[in-house]
């Protein structure tokens, strides 16, 4: 891997590079409320360098909030379907941070392993990803118990970590490397370097091992009632998640003209496997939530070897009932 | 990128219309381009995406043989809004279709053994794709039975079917309606699927079967199998949980590590019994 250096004073004129390239490019913006949300930027001005983690994390760049699958056209002749893959923009995601992008890595496994996903497939291969190492981490961080830290380049194709009045730039994949080529004036080659003294410091709140080994016989444990009993089943967790992936589809119409659409779902909802004939296969709550921190914990291990949860803290940010998945996943795990 | 998309589906022309019981209709369906036709090909046991553009999709088996060639049969209930907007369509209409998805029933494993088929209401449809893939080629099996129940004499689903079944000589068929479902002219049996099967005891020797339909009525054959020998592995269901996608991405009909989409829809109750009991 490449490893460069990069002027403070040049962050703009980088950032100013890849606009000009004409790839739409995606960075944190505070709103009002001083939360701050991946969008479209044109200019580094708009973009906030302040926060610890974004509300939503950017995986809707490759797999969006709502997404066209395909446009109708009811007319005499028949009825015309046309595909939207054609409209996937080459992308740039900026200033997401290292968890985000090593949650990349579990999507694109998950959507492109077994049966690939036409449109996941394009918008991944047309997005390139540039990470910002953590410099500070709040109490719902929890990369370092999930065999991350503030600093892996998993899933990254560019990692910036600030060392002063400079980044260091790991260069990890070959789409980094096109985007630092695009402004080679502005980096100098640098040797390896430790990050450590620059990146956050977290507490580790379970072994990693010891929680996957013990959750293999959690389904039966007395605590899920416990540990799931103020959710909501509102979703939020699932939405603000940057690895869940459960979707709906649905038909919008306009007359003879329309689109079929994805849009995200989530386990958590009461209606998410209720049947038609009124049977709902996880009826209450705590079966929901179960299956949620199984399917982080036990079920993508089983099925793809990886555990989907990266420690990015967010679900425990936005839950409404304070429900905490660490500390569910430890209750649940005790004997 | 040459991945296929399956998200566009085949349009197919409604070709045949069946009024099968209060709310069910059966669709023969075939393809609006004939060179989609001549690419299509599916195994007993899978099921398909049948949707209404505007209003959405709906999973359901596909309900004919593959021995039958041109053509495929769905049988739905109108109850939801895609079903009831799919009851609404008339001869010659257009409706899309995407798959085939899921595994399949291993008939070829079945050679030369019985087969048992009980089921109850719309649980037929699914079964029936397998019953005449069967019936197509009878000199490769032994004994075929069939139980088949519904709720009234009106409930019941491919009258004209059971008729025929009933006369070929070569099925011992048992057709049965729920107590008080019965009418004057009735000349089938009366009482619950499973006891009816429970008074016939079919053997189990060199035997497989296969149970589809409401939950009740596999949680009260399922002893009954057990009772007259027959081993896990050797009963086979399909389940129906929810679905969107149908290859295994939308999450909706996952059961613990399974998805019944991809991995399913046919399962052994052996493999059911390792699963959550979430379906």
């Amino acid at each position: 891997m490449e490893t460069k250096l990069l002027k403070s004073s040049d962050i703009a004129t980088l950032f100013d590079n890849l606009i000009k390239s004409g790839k739409v490019v995606i960075a944190p913006v505070a709103k009002k409320s001083g939360k701050v949300f991946f969008e479209q930027v044109v200019s580094y001005d708009q973009i906030e360098t302040d926060y610890i983690q974004t509300q939503f994390s950017a995986k809707s760049v490759v797999f969006p909030k709502v997404e066209e699958l395909f446009t109708y056209k009811k007319t005499e002749e028949g009825i015309e379907i046309k595909d939207t893959l054609s409209q996937i923009p080459e992308t740039v995601v900026w200033g997401l941070r290292p968890c985000d992008s090593s949650a990349f890595d579990y999507i694109s496994e998950f959507f492109l392993k077994e049966n690939p996903d036409a449109y996941f497939a394009k918008r991944k291969e047309l997005t390139t990803l540039i990470t910002i190492s953590c410099a500070e981490a709040d109490d719902a961080c929890f990369c370092t118990s999930v065999d991350l830290n503030p600093g892996s380049t998993a899933g990254s194709d560019i990692l910036l970590t600030k060392m002063g009045g400079e980044y260091y730039v790991e260069v990890v994949s070959e789409k980094g490397k096109a985007i630092i080529e695009n402004s080679a004036n502005l980096f100098v080659d640098s040797p390896i370097k430790s990050k450590d003294e620059f990146l956050a410091k977290l507490k580790t709140q379970f072994s990693l091992e010891e929680i996957k080994e013990k959750i293999k016989t959690a389904y039966d444990n007395a605590q899920w009632k416990h540990e799931s009993m103020g959710c909501y089943g509102c979703g939020a967790c699932a939405f603000a998640c940057p690895t869940c992936t459960c979707f709906d589809i649905q038909d919008e119409s306009n007359g003879d003209e329309g689109s079929r659409k994805r849009c995200w779902d989530a386990c958590g909802l009461s209606l998410f496997t209720k049947h038609n004939s009124g049977h709902n296969p996880r009826k209450n709550q705590t079966e929901r939530r179960r299956q949620r921190l199984m399917h982080k914990f036990k079920y993508s291990v089983e099925n793809l070897g990886i555990v989907s949860c990266v420690g990015c803290g967010r679900c425990i940010r936005v839950c409404p009932a304070h429900l905490n998945i660490f500390e569910n996943i430890l209750n649940v795990t005790k004997e | 990128m040459s991945i296929k998309n399956t998200y566009i589906p085949y349009q197919m022309r409604i070709a045949k219309i069946t009024e099968e019981a209060p709310l069910v209709r059966t669709y023969r369906l075939e393809f609006v381009n004939p060179e989609e036709a001549k690419q299509f090909s599916f195994k007993a046991g899978q099921f398909a995406e049948y949707g209404i553009l505007g209003e959405g999709e709906s999973t359901f088996c596909i309900a004919s043989s593959p021995t039958r060639e041109g053509y495929i049969e769905c049988t739905f209930r109108s109850s939801g809004r895609v079903t009831k907007a799919l009851a609404s369509c008339e001869l010659n209409d257009v409706i899309t279709l995407r798959g085939p998805y899921g595994n399949t029933f291993p008939i070829e494993e079945w050679y030369g053994k019985d087969i048992v088929f009980i089921t109850g209401g719309i649980g037929l449809p699914p079964l029936r794709c397998v019953i005449w893939n069967l019936l197509d080629q009878r000199d490769k099996f032994g004994k075929i039975s069939i139980y088949y129940g519904a709720r009234t004499t009106k409930d019941l689903v491919y009258k004209y079917e059971l008729e025929e079944w009933q006369d070929r000589g070569d099925i011992d068929l048992f057709v049965t309606v729920d107590p008080g479902g019965e009418i004057p002219e009735w000349k089938g049996h009366v009482g619950f699927v499973p006891t009816i099967l429970e008074q016939n005891a079919p053997s189990s020797t060199n035997a497989i079967a296969i149970v589809a339909g409401p939950p009740i009525l596999i949680k009260m054959s399922m002893p009954i199998l057990a009772k007259n020998g027959f081993a896990n592995d050797k009963i086979y269901t399909t389940l129906e949980n929810r679905m969107k996608c149908g290859v295994g991405k939308c999450g909706h009909c996952t059961v613990g590590k399974t998805y019944v989409c991809k991995d399913g829809p046919v399962f052994t109750y052996e493999e059911v019994l390792k699963m959550p009991a979430e379906y």
